[in-house]
């Protein structure tokens, strides 16, 4: 692919709080893949793990649902989010909306409410998997001026960006759920090296980690501890979640099991902009992370 | 973990397992269950709840309606998928679950806990400003407790917002929000509406 390839992106909520530095450094590298990314006009929350609660099936389907006519009015190119729960609401309601005439009949009369309507069957991807099969790993070696010779890292790519949908047609098959290897490709792509890192796939706890961390700290506890014992300088993740439960409760874990832990946790696209020659702060955006990998640091221009 | 077990002496609302095929998103499902436990034995959590998901499916065909729906199953569900992309029979365990927990506190059976508080604040974030203010909803949901628990929820986490505030990812201003908050607005209650509608007929 040489021409550039224009999406429309989903930012989602985390890219305004939370997860700035994976927002910052994806639209940083975009241009380096001949990635052209157009925001949803206007967009508004995915509804997470949780919104069906609060809300309901229909009303959290219509959020999707707006979302979806938003990006319509961009065009008929896929549309493209970074993030893991975005891409998991996003194109399971879309999936459902354009296989079940019922079901897009409701979501279009709620819509109606505000004078919308998603009429077409836009396709909803996660940035990962175009990265993997529409830019390929060879253009990304290829931008590679910066290699980070020397880092180690632990690929962590978490559940929902390849669960439930990366081995379906859907989903692009791009990689397995259960053995992904698209991070570590990535990693070293990069120049780094991908060291052997068991909970690959193994969950942080989500939602269930921010309102009861009492719950889950022995799940993140593993993630760390393997990536440390791996020899790891960094972990890296494609989700936000998961870049800010198993960062920020690195100290509570310390605290319960009488360990010290104090890994970096960095999001692909933030290896890829130093990796890159971008800019080590306005673009791969490291003075964010609030555990700071100085290797990484050093090696940024 | 092993407490509710049909019991032959109880009456159980048999007619319970068709009212979930038919109402839970994904019950349709439920059907193919070969209850091989291939969910339970792959939930990262399944430890901290009541029944792991084969059980509760079984609770479910056997008519155990008040224990299903008052169980913490659904509650300590991290949304992983992990019992999705493992089971034989291709049963949308996590939807199954996802569903039942909102059926539960529609029906009354869920008594407030961390989780319902927690979606509670964050629907009305999503509703109110179109957008997840995290800072809003964490502070929603730990005052959902009362104000002694709110104040020392958030003491407990002052490290962390402090980590965030510094690294610019917690804003002290005004919250994100979007443009047509007025559509938003009134596309959630016609859904709303569609939904009652719907469930009526
Ligand atoms: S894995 Fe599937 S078939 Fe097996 S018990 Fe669970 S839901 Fe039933
Ligand atoms: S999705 Fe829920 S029930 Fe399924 S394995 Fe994950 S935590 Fe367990």
């Amino acid at each position: 692919m040489s021409e550039k390839k224009k999406f429309t992106y989903y930012p989602g909520c985390s890219s305004q709080g939370s997860a700035l530095h994976l927002d910052e450094s994806l639209r940083a590298i975009a241009p380096s893949l001949d990635i052209e990314l157009e925001d949803i006009e206007d967009w508004n929350c995915c509804g997470a793990s949780v919104g069906h609660i609060g809300g309901g099936q229909l009303p959290n389907l219509s959020l999707t649902g707006r979302n979806l006519a938003k990006a319509q009015e961009r065009g008929k190119q896929d549309v493209v989010t970074g993030c893991a729960a975005c891409y998991l609401n996003t194109h399971a309601g879309n999936e459902k909306i354009k296989n079940d005439v019922n079901v897009r009949a409701q979501v279009n009369e709620a819509l109606s409410a505000a004078d919308m309507e998603y009429d077409e069957d836009l396709q909803v991807r996660h940035m990962c998997e175009v990265i993997v099969n529409d830019v390929g790993l060879d253009k990304v070696r290829e931008k590679v001026t910066n290699p980070l010779t020397g880092l180690k890292v632990a690929g962590y790519v978490g559940c929902q960006t390849v669960r439930p949908f990366a081995g379906t047609d859907g989903g692009g098959n791009y990689d397995t759920y259960d053995n992904p290897e698209f991070l570590d490709n990535f990693a070293e792509a990069c120049g780094a090296e991908a060291v052997e890192y068991n909970p690959k796939t193994s969950c942080c706890g989500g939602s269930v980690a921010v309102m009861s961390p009492d719950r889950t700290l022995h799940l993140i506890k593993t993630i760390v501890e393997d990536a440390v014992e791996a020899g790891a300088d960094v972990i890296a993740t494609p989700c936000p979640l998961c870049q800010t439960n198993v960062e920020m409760y690195q100290d509570a874990i310390n605290k319960k099991y009488g360990t010290d832990f104090h890994i970096p946790v960095m999001f692909y696209s933030q290896l890829m902009a130093v990796a890159f020659g971008l800019d080590g702060e306005k673009d791969a955006a490291l003075h964010r992370n609030t555990i700071r990998s100085e290797k990484l640091e050093k090696m940024a221009k | 973990m092993t407490k509710p077990a049909p019991n032959t002496s109880e009456k159980y609302d048999l007619g319970f397992a068709n009212w979930v095929y038919e109402n839970v998103n994904g019950g349709d499902k439920l059907g193919l269950c070969m209850q091989c436990g291939v969910c339970s034995g792959s939930c990262p959590i399944g430890e901290q709840m009541d029944h792991g998901p084969r059980k509760l499916f079984m609770m479910i065909r056997a008519g155990m309606k008040d224990e299903v729906l008052s169980s913490n199953t659904m509650w300590n569900c991290t949304s992983c998928y992990r019992c999705v992309v493992r089971c034989p029979r291709s049963v949308p365990v996590t939807y199954i679950l996802q569903d039942l927990a909102a059926k539960s506190v529609e029906l009354g059976y869920a008594k407030p806990n961390e989780n319902s508080k927690f979606s509670n604040s964050f629907w009305w974030s999503a509703k109110t400003f179109g957008r997840t203010d995290e800072r809003l909803v964490t502070a929603k949901y730990y005052f959902s407790f009362g104000v002694v628990e709110g104040v020392k929820r958030g003491l407990d986490n002052l490290k962390i917002a402090w980590g965030m505030i510094k690294t610019g990812r917690m804003h002290l201003t005004m919250p994100h929000q979007i443009k047509d908050k007025a559509g938003l607005k009134a596309i959630l209650a016609k859904a709303a509406e569609i939904e009652e509608r719907e469930s009526k007929s």
